[in-house]
């Protein structure tokens, strides 16, 4: 049985991945990256929002993503860019959930 | 409502050491999104954000700042490999300008890049291990910073004692051997003094998840898993185990018939002392 706990902690686990792919479609500040993160999942990926500030800040740090102050709406607001890394490591990751989902659903169906 | 959960974030950002243009950056991004969503309660609970912040921030500078150590000892080590491969002869001890000056200082450069080698190494297999964790224990993250530090301070204090000595027998090399070892032996200092202040730096930061440091049994798990003896729980075996291995390469490259004995003695017994000075610091023990 998923409960909520193991969903939030299976989540935490991916979260870096699901990040940067958001932002690999286009440069977004955090607001717009956990919005697209629960749409995306149809509400399945819920965290306190302040949480995932965190990450992006430590994404950043790592080099695989960069951010710099826009103005839009009449406010500063801090824009998350994917790097050439970030792009390689998105890459990477895909292929590796890839890899894993397609033999978990071979298990399980 | 929102303005109130600003400054009880500030203040929770203080207390795990996150202040100055990082915490202003931070308030700046949850005021952004606060007045999007103005729903402060969806946003977290202001200890658990500032704590998670500084995790994840003190977990991932922990694991640059190993490999960064490694990194900014490289040209200590390649200084190293230059003076002590450059042809010299060398007068007596007694020729040094202040004889205890230059035997400490002797000492000093023969221990102490052993010390920074094998913190530095430590440090990296440390990182290694926490390389997947995106909030490391903050214990683990202390022990990862403390290990960077002592290999950073030990290549620092090397590089210093080779100055002292060339100094003390200066009278007796040729000028431009001096010039070059200044020269190099300080030009190695300077990643070090950066790296190190790098370090400082994120050293204000206070990690609140909770868990174990590990040792180098956690770090070298896959290894010791391997090994017929079983090491772990067991430090000081595992100590006289290294200290006899050192002694042997020690043995061999000094020649069984020359000064191999007396330099096996004297590493086997700086290993174990450097194991019980600093085995619990660094995690050793």
């Amino acid at each position: 049985m998923v409960t909520g706990a193991v969903r939030a902690e299976t989540l935490k686990g991916h979260l870096d991945f699901l990040l940067l792919a958001i932002v690999a479609d286009e440069p977004a500040h955090g607001y717009r990256i956990i919005d697209e993160l629960k749409r995306r999942s149809a509400g399945t990926f819920e965290l306190p929002e302040g949480t995932v500030y965190p990450a992006l800040h430590r994404l950043e740090q790592s080099g695989l993503l960069t951010s710099s102050w826009a103005t839009g709406s009449g406010r500063r607001r801090r824009v998350y860019q994917l790097t050439a890394r970030g792009r390689r490591a998105l890459a990477g990751a895909r292929r590796d959930w890839r890899g894993f989902a397609k033999a978990v659903e071979a298990v399980v169906t | 409502m929102i303005e109130r959960y600003l400054e009880e974030l500030a203040e929770e950002l203080g207390s795990v050491g996150i202040r100055g243009a990082q915490r202003r950056r931070i308030l700046a991004e949850a005021e952004d999104h606060l007045r999007e969503s103005v729903d402060p309660a969806r946003f977290g609970d202001p200890a658990l954000v500032a704590a998670r912040f500084a995790d994840e921030l003190a977990t991932s500078a922990a694991g640059r700042g190993a490999w960064g150590s490694v990194v900014a000892l490289a040209p200590a080590g390649i200084t190293y490999a230059i003076l002590f491969s450059m042809p010299a002869t060398w007068p007596d001890i007694t020729a040094a300008r202040s004889v205890p000056v230059a035997v400490a200082a002797a000492m000093t450069m023969l221990l102490a890049p052993q010390i920074s080698f094998a913190a530095g190494l430590l440090a990296i297999a440390g990182a290694w291990r926490l390389r997947s964790q995106v909030a490391a224990p903050a214990p683990a993250v202390t022990l990862l910073r403390r290990r960077a530090g002592v290999a950073l301070a030990a290549g620092a204090t090397a590089l210093l004692s080779v100055m002292v000595v060339i100094y003390e027998f200066a009278a007796w090399l040729p000028t431009w051997r001096v010039a070059l070892s200044f020269s190099i032996a300080g030009a190695s200092l300077v990643p070090i003094a950066a790296d190190a202040l790098a370090l400082r730096r994120t050293g204000a930061l206070r990690p609140q998840a909770a868990g174990d440091a590990g040792d180098v049994f956690d770090d070298l798990e896959p290894v010791f898993d391997r090994l017929p003896l079983r090491l772990r729980g067991r430090p000081w075996r595992f100590c006289l185990l290294f200290a006899a291995a050192v002694a042997g390469v020690a043995l061999l490259g000094g020649g069984v018939l020359n000064e191999g004995p007396r330099n096996a003695v004297a590493e086997f017994v700086a290993v174990c002392a450097g194991f019980a000075a600093l085995g619990r610091y660094l995690g050793l023990r």
